[in-house]
C-alpha cells in the first residue's frame, strides 16, 4: 500500500458515522445491480474485511455477525420459495415435490411439480443478492455510532431528536429501576418472577419514567429547550410553502409512476423535484433556529475518502450494468459458471481501502467507573 | 439582581395562594438561604425566579417578579436560561444525555453558544467543578455528589449571573454534600454569582448564607434578615442553633466555632452528668451475622463481618458510601447471598426464605420508599399490605395512623410528601410485625420536624420490642435514637459500641451538641435540656 | 369519569397536511404491488421497490420536522423520550420482528391519552430510539416507523368513552392495530422476501383481485401463524394494561398541565 504512509498520519478518532453509511449504501447499491454470486461474495467479503479491521468493542459492533445469519436465513426462505412456489425452469430434476389444486381465487399459484437445479440455483442467487444487501447494512450498523448518527440529524428535526436522545440515555436507567423494583418485591413479601410478578414490577417503573419525565420537563424548559431565537416569520413561510409544495409534487410524481397512462414527465421527474422542494424546506426549517452543536464531527478527507470508496463500487457496478450487463446476470438456464467481469472487480475492491485509510476508534476508556468500590443500591442477585 | 414586588402565586387546583404579598430583593453577589418546612413554598418561591411558576406549571402570580431586569411575565424559564441556571432536586432526573461533557454542552447548544466558545467554556466548566478527569464518562456511573455538580456545572456553562438550587445537598452523604458546598462558595466568592438555595440540612449551609428567607407556609409574609436574627424564631433550625437557644446565647451561634467561643460557661453547668446510665439491652437475639462475606464479582463488599442484633436495640450503621452499609441491610433481607459465613434472622437464613415468610421476619424500607408502594391510593396499599403479610383487616391502616396521623386514604402514594411516604412504607414494612426492622437512609429529604416524629417513632418500636437497624449519614438521627453506632469501612467494622462512646471518640461522627461541648458525654439538645431542668 | 382530552404534540395547519400527504404516500410506498400498472413507470424495473426506500426516509424526516416546528414543548419531547425507552426496552421482550410486538399496548395508551399528534410521534421515535439500541437501523425502519405511528396516530381519534367501554374498545383496536401492522409489514417484505417470479409473487398489471390472492397465499405461507397470535395477545395486554397504565399516563398528564395557562395579575395590595 503506497498511499499509507501518507494518509494514515491521521489521529485516532470517530469517522463521522455518515462516512460510514454512505460508503455502506454504495457497497449495497453495487450489490443490488448484480446477481453474480462471485461479486456478490466479494462484496461480503469487502464490508467483511472492513468491519473487522475498523470495528470497535461496542455493543453495535457485533451487528454484523447478527446480519449475516439474517441473510442465510433469507437464501433458505428464498429457495424453498422458489423451489415450491417458483415458476418451473427446465433442467436437471432435483426432486419431485406432489403438485397441489389450488383453489379457483388462486389459480395463478403453482405449487409443487419438479424442483430443477436451475431453480434453486436461480432463487439461491437472488437470496444471495438480498443477504448481501442485509450485510452491507450490518456493516453500517456495526461501523457507525448510533448517538453519533444521531448528533448529525439534520437541526430542522431537533426536537424529535431530543426525544431520542433522551430516550437512550434513559433506557440505561430503566434497567436499574427494574432490578431495584424487583428487590423490593420481595420486601412486600410478593413474588419477584413469572407473568403478576412481572405486572408488579412494571407498573411501578413505568409511574417512576412517568414521574422523571416531567422533571426532565422542567430542567430543559429551564435550560432553554425550544428557545425561539430570531426566525423572522417570513422563513418559516417559505420553508412551510418548499414542505407542502415538495410533498405535493412527490406525491403526483408516485401516481405517475404508478399510472401507465399518464406521461413520462409526471413520474420520476416530478417526484424528484418534489423531494427536491421538500428537502430544501427542511434546510430552510433548520437554519432559522438558533442553535448550536458541540464538538461536531469532522467531515475531513477520510470521511471523503470513506464515502467515495463505497460510491466507487457502486459507480463501477453501474457502470458495466449499462453498458454490458451479461457478466453481472450470469444464465442459471442452462447453468454456467460465472464469470468475473474487471470493472466491478475493480471497483468493490476499491471500498477496501477505508480498511487502512480510516483512523482507527480511539480506545474506549473503561466506562463504568464507581468511585465507591461497592454497589451502593440495592443489587438483584437472587 | 433578583426582584419580587408584592408577589402572589394560586395554583389552579387549590383556592389559597402558596405565597402571598412576597416583597424581596436580593442583591447581586449573595447567598441567600429558603429555609421552611416541607409543603411550604420554598420550592414555589424558588420556581418563580425563573419563572417555572406560572409558565411551566400553570397558575396565577400577581405582582411582578424580574430578574437582571427581566420581567418573567414576559420571558418565560427558556428565555431566562441565559440569566437564571435552575437545579431542580434530583439531578439524574434533569440530565438529558448520558455523558459529562455533552450534559455540560446541552445548555449551550439550545441557547445557540457558538462552537468555539462552547468548547472553551466546557473546559472551564471542567475545571471549576474539578471533574476533568471524568469527562467522558456515563453519567450513571457517577457518585450522587459528581453528579450534583454536573447538574450545577449544566447551567453554569451558559454564564448565568444567578443559580436557583433547590435542596441541593439534601439527599446527599457529608462528604459530597461538602465538596457541592465548596463548589457553591467559591462560585459566589470567585465569580460573584448571586445564589439563591433551599436546604433542609442547616446544619451544612446556614454559616455560609449572608441573608436567611423564612417561608412560613400557609401564604403568610416571608421573614427575611440576617441568618442569626432569622434563626432566633424559625421553626427549622440545626442543632447548634437550637443549642445556642437554649442556653440563650447571643449573637446566635450558626457555626461550632462560634457555639464553642461562648459554651464555657454552659460546659461548667454541665459538669455533672445526670442522664440514666444506658443500661445494656438483653432482649433475645434477633439478627446473628457471623463471618460473613459477600461478593459482586472481585469485589468484597463485606470481609467478615460479625454482629449480633437483640430485640429493643437501635443500630446505627454510619460510613462512607461504599463501606458496605447496604449490603449488609440487603443481606438481612436475603436480597444478597452470603459468599461466605452465615446470617441468622430469628434462627432462619433469610436467603432462603420464601419472600411470603420473610415479612414476618425482617422488614427493610429501601432508600428510595416508593419502590415498595404499588398501588394508586394510600387506603388500597394499606390493605394489599394486610394481605401481603396475611395480617387481619386495618393493621396497616391503623399503624400508618399511629406513625403518621391524617394522611387521607384517597391520596396517592406518590403525592404524598417524603416524610409521609416514609411513614407509610414503614407502616407497610410494619404490618407483618417483623421482629427486625431496617432502614436505609430514612432521612433523605426529611426536614428537622419530620426527623423528630421518626426518631421519636423508632425510639417507640425498640421499646416495644422490635430490633432496629439503620444505615444513615445523619449523624444527629444516630445520636438522637441509636443506642448502638457500628461504623464500616471497605467491608470491615471498625467500630461497634454504644453511640455516645463511638460518636463522641471521632470528629467525623460527632454530632453539633458533641463538638461544641466536647469533651462532655452531650450528644442532643435534648440531652443538655434535660441535664439544664434540676440546675434552673 | 371523562378526562378532558390532552393534546400533547399539537397538530396545526401545516403539520397536518404534511401528515396526510405523507401517510398517503406511505400508504402507496406499502401497497404498490398491489396497484402498479403494466407499463407504467415502476412495473418493468427490477428495483422499483428501493424507490421508496429512498423516498420514505425524506418524508418521514420532512413530517416530523414539521410536527416538531412549534408543536412539541419541553413537556411533550421529556414524556416522548421516556416512553419511547420504555417501549423500546419492552420491545426486545416480543423476539425481534415476526414475534409478539408488546410495545402496542403503550402506543394504543399513550395515543389514547395523550392525543392523536403525540401518538403518531411517539410511534416513530419508539421504533427510531429501539433501532439504535439494537443496531437495527436499516431500509425497512422508516416503514416500521410510519407503521407505528398509524397505530400511535388512530388510537388518539378513537370516539370518547369511560369505563369497561373504553378498555374494551382500547382492547379491540389493539388487536386490530396489531394486525394490520403485521399485515403492512408483509406487504413492504413481498417483494423482497420472495423475489419477483414466483407465483406468489406479484405480477404488475394483474388486477387487484388476483394479485391480492397471492398476497393472502404469501401471507397465509409466511406469517399469519404469528400475526393472528400476535394480534389476540396485544388486545389481551391491552385489556389486562388498560385501567392502571391509563390512570398513570392521566396522573401525568395532569401534573406536566400540557395546557399550562400562565396567568398574570396586578399586584393586590395583602
Amino acid at each position: 500500500m503506497s498511499l499509507r504512509s501518507g494518509m494514515t498520519a491521521a489521529l485516532p478518532r470517530h469517522l463521522h458515522p455518515g462516512a460510514w453509511w454512505l460508503w455502506a449504501l454504495g457497497l449495497a447499491t453495487a450489490a443490488s445491480r448484480t446477481a453474480n454470486p462471485l461479486l456478490l461474495a466479494l462484496v461480503l467479503a469487502v464490508a467483511g474485511f472492513v468491519v473487522m479491521s475498523r470495528r470497535t468493542d461496542s455493543p453495535w459492533a457485533r451487528a454484523y455477525g447478527f446480519y449475516l445469519k439474517l441473510g442465510l436465513l433469507v437464501i433458505v426462505i428464498r429457495v424453498v420459495f422458489g423451489a415450491v412456489f417458483g415458476a418451473p425452469l427446465p433442467g436437471t430434476v432435483l426432486a419431485h415435490l406432489p403438485e397441489v389444486g389450488l383453489p379457483e381465487w388462486a389459480a395463478g399459484v403453482r405449487l409443487g411439480g419438479d424442483v430443477t437445479v436451475e431453480m434453486v440455483m436461480a432463487a439461491g442467487y437472488d437470496g444471495l443478492q438480498l443477504a448481501t444487501l442485509l450485510a452491507c447494512i450490518g456493516a453500517a450498523n456495526a461501523l457507525a455510532n448510533p448517538k453519533r448518527l444521531l448528533r448529525a440529524m439534520p437541526g430542522a428535526l431537533y426536537e424529535v431528536g431530543v426525544a431520542v436522545v433522551v430516550a437512550l440515555s434513559f433506557s440505561p436507567q430503566l434497567v436499574t429501576a427494574v432490578s431495584r423494583i424487583r428487590a423490593a418485591r420481595r420486601l412486600r413479601g410478593r413474588p419477584d418472577r413469572g407473568l403478576r410478578g412481572l405486572r408488579g414490577v412494571a407498573m411501578p417503573v413505568l409511574q417512576d419514567a412517568l414521574e422523571r419525565s416531567v422533571e426532565l420537563a422542567a430542567a430543559m424548559d429551564s435550560r432553554g429547550f425550544g428557545r425561539d431565537g430570531s426566525a423572522p416569520a417570513s422563513t418559516r413561510r417559505v420553508s412551510g410553502v418548499l414542505t407542502l409544495t415538495g410533498l405535493l409534487g412527490a406525491a403526483a410524481g408516485s401516481y405517475g409512476l404508478l399510472d401507465a397512462t399518464s406521461p413520462a414527465l409526471l413520474g420520476l421527474p416530478l417526484l424528484a423535484v418534489g423531494c427536491l422542494l421538500a428537502v430544501l424546506g427542511l434546510v430552510v426549517g433548520g437554519r432559522t433556529a438558533s442553535r448550536s452543536r458541540y464538538r461536531p464531527d469532522p467531515w475531513a478527507a477520510a470521511e471523503w475518502i470513506t464515502a467515495a470508496s463505497g460510491v466507487a463500487a457502486a459507480v463501477a457496478m453501474i457502470v458495466t450494468a449499462v453498458t454490458d450487463d451479461s457478466g453481472l446476470f450470469p444464465s442459471t438456464s442452462p447453468l454456467v459458471v460465472p464469470p468475473l467481469p474487471l470493472v466491478p472487480l475493480v471497483g468493490v475492491l476499491i471500498a477496501l481501502l477505508p480498511a487502512w485509510l480510516s483512523p482507527v476508534a480511539p480506545a474506549a476508556r473503561t466506562g463504568a467507573v464507581r468511585r465507591d468500590p461497592a454497589p451502593e443500591r440495592i443489587e438483584e442477585t437472587v | 439582581m433578583i426582584r419580587f414586588e408584592g408577589v402572589s402565586v394560586r395554583y389552579d387546583d387549590s383556592a389559597a395562594p402558596v405565597l402571598s404579598g412576597v416583597d424581596l430583593h436580593i442583591p447581586e453577589g449573595e447567598l441567600c438561604l429558603v429555609v421552611g418546612r416541607t409543603g411550604s413554598g420554598k420550592s414555589t418561591l424558588l420556581r418563580t425566579v425563573n419563572g417555572l411558576v406560572p409558565h411551566f406549571t400553570g397558575g396565577t402570580l400577581s405582582g411582578r417578579v424580574t430578574v437582571a431586569g427581566r420581567d418573567t411575565r414576559e420571558h418565560p424559564p427558556r428565555e431566562l436560561a441565559d440569566v437564571v441556571g435552575f437545579v431542580g432536586q434530583d439531578p439524574a432526573s434533569g440530565f438529558v444525555t448520558d455523558v459529562v461533557e455533552e450534559e455540560l454542552a446541552y445548555g449551550m447548544e439550545s441557547l445557540g453558544v457558538a462552537p468555539d466558545v462552547m468548547r472553551r467554556r466546557v473546559e472551564e466548566t471542567l475545571d471549576v467543578l474539578g471533574m476533568a478527569a471524568v469527562r467522558d464518562r456515563p453519567l450513571a456511573s457517577l457518585s450522587a455528589g459528581q453528579q450534583q455538580r454536573v447538574a450545577i456545572g449544566s447551567v453554569l456553562a451558559a454564564h448565568p449571573r444567578v443559580l436557583v438550587l433547590d435542596e441541593p445537598t439534601s439527599a446527599l452523604d457529608p462528604q459530597a454534600a461538602e465538596e457541592v458546598l465548596a463548589l457553591l462558595q467559591r462560585l459566589v466568592h470567585d465569580l460573584g454569582l448571586t445564589v439563591l438555595l433551599a436546604e433542609h440540612r442547616l446544619e451544612r449551609v446556614v454559616q455560609y448564607a449572608d441573608r436567611v428567607v423564612l417561608v412560613p407556609g400557609g401564604g403568610r409574609p416571608l421573614v427575611v434578615g440576617r441568618p442569626q436574627d432569622v434563626m432566633a424564631t424559625s421553626p427549622v433550625a440545626p442543632p447548634v442553633v437550637e443549642l445556642g437557644r437554649l442556653a440563650g446565647w447571643s449573637p446566635l451561634p450558626l457555626s461550632i466555632r462560634d457555639a464553642r467561643r461562648q459554651s464555657g460557661s454552659l460546659r461548667d453547668r454541665l459538669a455533672v452528668d445526670v442522664r440514666p446510665a444506658a443500661r445494656p439491652t438483653s432482649g433475645p437475639l434477633i439478627a446473628d451475622v457471623r463471618r460473613l462475606v459477600v461478593r459482586y464479582g472481585d469485589v468484597v463488599a463485606l470481609r467478615s463481618v460479625d454482629v449480633q442484633v437483640r430485640a429493643g436495640e437501635v443500630v446505627a450503621l454510619m460510613g462512607r458510601n461504599g463501606a458496605g452499609k447496604s449490603t449488609l441491610l440487603t443481606s438481612l433481607v436475603g436480597m444478597t447471598g452470603a459468599s461466605a459465613g452465615t446470617v441468622r434472622v430469628c434462627g432462619d437464613d433469610p436467603h432462603g426464605l420464601r419472600p411470603r415468610d420473610l415479612v414476618r421476619r425482617a422488614g427493610l424500607v429501601p432508600q428510595e420508599a416508593a419502590d415498595l408502594l404499588y398501588a394508586d391510593t394510600v387506603a388500597r396499599e394499606c390493605d394489599q399490605a394486610d394481605r401481603d403479610a396475611g395480617a387481619p383487616a386495618g393493621t396497616t391502616a391503623g399503624l400508618l395512623a399511629r406513625i403518621a396521623p391524617g394522611i387521607g386514604g384517597t391520596v396517592h402514594p406518590r403525592d404524598l410528601s417524603e416524610g409521609q411516604r416514609l411513614a407509610l412504607a414503614l407502616a407497610v414494612v410494619l404490618a407483618g410485625s417483623p421482629p427486625l426492622v431496617l432502614l436505609d437512609e430514612p432521612t433523605r429529604g426529611l426536614d428537622y420536624p419530620a426527623k423528630r416524629d421518626l426518631a421519636a417513632i423508632l425510639a417507640e418500636l425498640a421499646a416495644s420490642g422490635h430490633a432496629i437497624v439503620l444505615a444513615t449519614h445523619d449523624v444527629e438521627l444516630a445520636a438522637t435514637v441509636a443506642t448502638r453506632t457500628v461504623v464500616l469501612a471497605e467491608g470491615e467494622i471498625v467500630s461497634d459500641g454504644p453511640t455516645g462512646e463511638v460518636v463522641t471518640s471521632s470528629p467525623a461522627f460527632a454530632p453539633q451538641v458533641a463538638k461544641v461541648l466536647s469533651p462532655g458525654p452531650w450528644l442532643t439538645v435534648d440531652d443538655v435540656a434535660l441535664a439544664l431542668r434540676p440546675a434552673g | 369519569m371523562q378526562p378532558a382530552r390532552v393534546r400533547a404534540v399539537r397538530l396545526h395547519g401545516r403539520s397536518a397536511v404534511a401528515l396526510a400527504l405523507v401517510s398517503g404516500l406511505g400508504l402507496l410506498a406499502f401497497s404498490w404491488p398491489l396497484f402498479v400498472q403494466p407499463g407504467s413507470g415502476l412495473a418493468h424495473r427490477a428495483d422499483a421497490p428501493w424507490l421508496f426506500v429512498v423516498l420514505l426516509p425524506l418524508l418521514l424526516a420532512v413530517v416530523l420536522a414539521e410536527i416538531g416546528d412549534g408543536g412539541m414543548d419541553a413537556k411533550a419531547v421529556a414524556l416522548l423520550g421516556v416512553l419511547a425507552a420504555v417501549g423500546a426496552a419492552l420491545r426486545p421482550l416480543g423476539g425481534g420482528v415476526a414475534g409478539f410486538e408488546p410495545v402496542f399496548f403503550l402506543l394504543v395508551l399513550a395515543g389514547r391519552v395523550l392525543g392523536r399528534g403525540f401518538g403518531f410521534v411517539l410511534g416513530s421515535v419508539t421504533l427510531f430510539a429501539s433501532a439504535l439500541l439494537t443496531a437495527g437501523v436499516g431500509p425497512w425502519l422508516p416503514f416500521q416507523m410510519l407503521a407505528a405511528g398509524w397505530v400511535g396516530f388512530f388510537a388518539g381519534c378513537l370516539p370518547r368513552a369511560a369505563g369497561w367501554r373504553e378498555v374494551t374498545m382500547l382492547s379491540a383496536y389493539g388487536g386490530v392495530a396489531g394486525l394490520l401492522y403485521g399485515l403492512l409489514l408483509n406487504l413492504w417484505l413481498w417483494p423482497y422476501a420472495i423475489g419477483l417470479d414466483t407465483g406468489l409473487s406479484f405480477v404488475a398489471g394483474d388486477p387487484l383481485t388476483e394479485n391480492l390472492p397471492r398476497f393472502v397465499a404469501f401471507t397465509l405461507s409466511t406469517s399469519l401463524g404469528f400475526d393472528i397470535p400476535r394480534a389476540l395477545l396485544t388486545a389481551a395486554l391491552v385489556a389486562v394494561t388498560a385501567r392502571p397504565v391509563l390512570l398513570a399516563l392521566r396522573r401525568t398528564a395532569r401534573r406536566a398541565v400540557f395546557d399550562a395557562q400562565p396567568r398574570f395579575e396586578a399586584s393586590r395590595p395583602s
